[in-house]
């Protein structure tokens, strides 16, 4: 809505810094990262681990996870967001804190809603469902 | 050897797309060297997060501030602070004997409404914006401990009434509960009232040592840290943590505890903000910051005021200028210069501000500074 992209930013040519996430047959997956030294669960594809220095190695996390903390947002961040939308930190089962777009939904989403991975929202986030 | 503050000084805060950022730093670099009765400076610390190159260079030429070290630095919503806390420690090692701490911010120009997303990092690059950041803190908090709607308006209609006392604030008007919660939803539970403004302001300390000068202001700790990481391992919401172990190196370099402090200025750019915030430091219980509002302990003519100045949802919030605003209204308090939000008595002072924006960890950056006493 409001943004005045900076000038020196090729917009298109932009790597994508999102957690990435992998379809693996019915299910999608986060590809992060576990910490062979401590065993921390990252979300992102570190080349060390955050908490102790120790080095990773690739790791799948999911679907399933439970809603730590939601906000339902009324203000547009993106051009392209349509609003209102619902975005979570969601804690995957043993693995680590994501920050997922909720699917819309009729059923009731809380702190503590059981959710599953589910394919990338239109704007490519990563997205969880009421898990059924 | 004891560092003071020599002088203050800052702009108006609001919108002001009219004026030029350095005719917004000339206002407080003159009002600063003034207060401070000095003519000139031997190095500048600068805040700003979105300033152009050079703006530093440009505001003080202007007013005749040259031949000196200029060091600009960007922490987020914690940059003027961090130039206060740089300014404070080259004075403490030697290199200079009088320093200006400047914070610089147009934002006006820049936003229509929230800052627009980094979009390298991986959050921002989901939609994830501060205010959203800070209601996710307030979801949670609401689960852990029952806070309720009420709650978090309280602290927009404290500091709200504060800030109507406040003539360099952004918003001057008293509001009611009853109008923060209806003024419009920006990420559940927030809404309008709970977010600090849009606003072009600056703001500027004179540093130098201890000299025979009651108005001086000595500063008795200061320390930056930045955010451990953030993830599920963390006990506690996004930013308790980097305040709390920011706030206790500041203690015990002043010898000090959260019961010595007669007033404070924290971050409230949003209203779960102050919650936490007051926690952090130690002023309540995790889940009990709620209570400080109600009971009228953080209002002015309570035990310890908190945010008198109106805070930054009162007086706005242009990121760089924001935490040499804080400290002008502790020095003012200090000094007894604060007119009609005069908290009585006040000896000694806290300021802390958080900066954030960068995901995975605990802040980008926060400093606490324990002034007088
Ligand atoms: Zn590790």
């Amino acid at each position: 809505m409001n943004s005045l992209p900076p000038a020196s930013k090729k917009l298109d040519a932009l790597a994508d810094p999102r957690p990435v996430i992998i379809q693996a047959g019915q299910h999608h997956l986060l590809d992060g990262r576990s910490c062979q030294a401590c065993g921390h669960a990252i979300a992102l594809q570190l080349p060390l681990c955050p908490r102790c220095r120790g080095p990773v190695e690739p790791a799948q996390f999911g679907p399933r996870g439970v809603i730590w903390a939601l906000t339902v947002v009324h203000v547009p961040a993106r051009p392209d967001d349509k609003v209102p939308y619902t975005l979570a930190y969601v804690d995957l089962d043993q693995g680590p804190r994501l920050l997922a777009s909720v699917a819309p939904t009729d059923a009731t989403v809380e702190v503590g809603s059981s959710v599953a991975l589910t394919a990338l929202s239109a704007l490519g986030d990563p997205t969880v469902e009421v898990a059924p | 050897m004891t560092v003071s503050i020599w002088g203050v000084g800052t702009s108006m805060f609001g919108r002001q797309p009219a004026r030029l950022p350095a005719q917004l730093a000339w206002d407080a670099i003159q009002e600063a060297l003034e207060d401070a009765a000095v003519d000139g400076v031997d190095a500048a610390y600068v805040g700003t997060v979105f300033g152009a190159p050079g703006v530093a260079q440009r505001a003080l030429s202007g007013v005749g501030i040259t031949g000196i070290p200029i060091i600009t630095v960007e922490n987020a919503c914690a940059s003027g602070t961090t130039a206060f806390h740089e300014a404070h420690a080259a004075i403490a090692a030697g290199r200079y004997e009088r320093v200006l701490a400047l914070g610089i911010e147009q934002m006006s120009t820049l936003f229509d409404g929230p800052i627009t997303p980094e979009t390298t990092d991986s959050e921002q690059a989901s939609g994830l914006l501060l205010p959203a950041l800070y209601a996710l803190s307030a979801s949670r908090y609401m689960a852990d401990y029952g806070m309720t709607l009420s709650d978090l308006a309280q602290v927009a209609v404290k500091n709200s009434r504060h800030g109507s006392l406040n003539p360099r604030a952004q918003r001057r008007r008293a509001v009611t509960e009853e109008e923060i919660l209806s003024s419009r939803p920006i990420a559940e539970p927030l809404t309008l009232f709970q977010c600090a403004g849009l606003s072009d302001a600056a703001a500027a300390a004179v540093l130098g040592h201890e000299r025979r000068d009651d108005r001086d202001v000595a500063i008795r700790a200061s320390a930056l840290k930045s955010g451990l990481a953030w993830d599920q391992a963390s006990k506690h919401v996004w930013g308790f943590d980097v305040v709390a172990d920011t706030s206790a190196i500041a203690y015990a370099q002043a010898g000090l505890g959260p019961d010595d402090i007669d007033v404070v200025e924290l971050h409230d750019a949003f209203t779960i903000g102050e919650l936490v915030t007051a926690e952090a430091l130690g002023l309540a219980a995790p889940g009990q910051g709620a209570s400080l509002v109600r009971s009228g302990e953080a209002s002015l003519g309570g035990r310890r005021p908190i945010n008198p100045s109106g805070g930054l949802l009162s007086r706005g919030h242009p990121l760089g200028a924001t935490g040499l605003a804080q400290i002008a209204e502790i020095t003012w308090q200090l000094r007894g210069e604060a007119g009609p939000r005069q908290v009585q008595g006040a000896r000694t002072g806290l300021v802390e501000t958080m900066g954030g924006g960068a995901s995975g960890i605990d802040g980008n950056g926060c400093v606490v500074t324990i002034l007088g006493g």
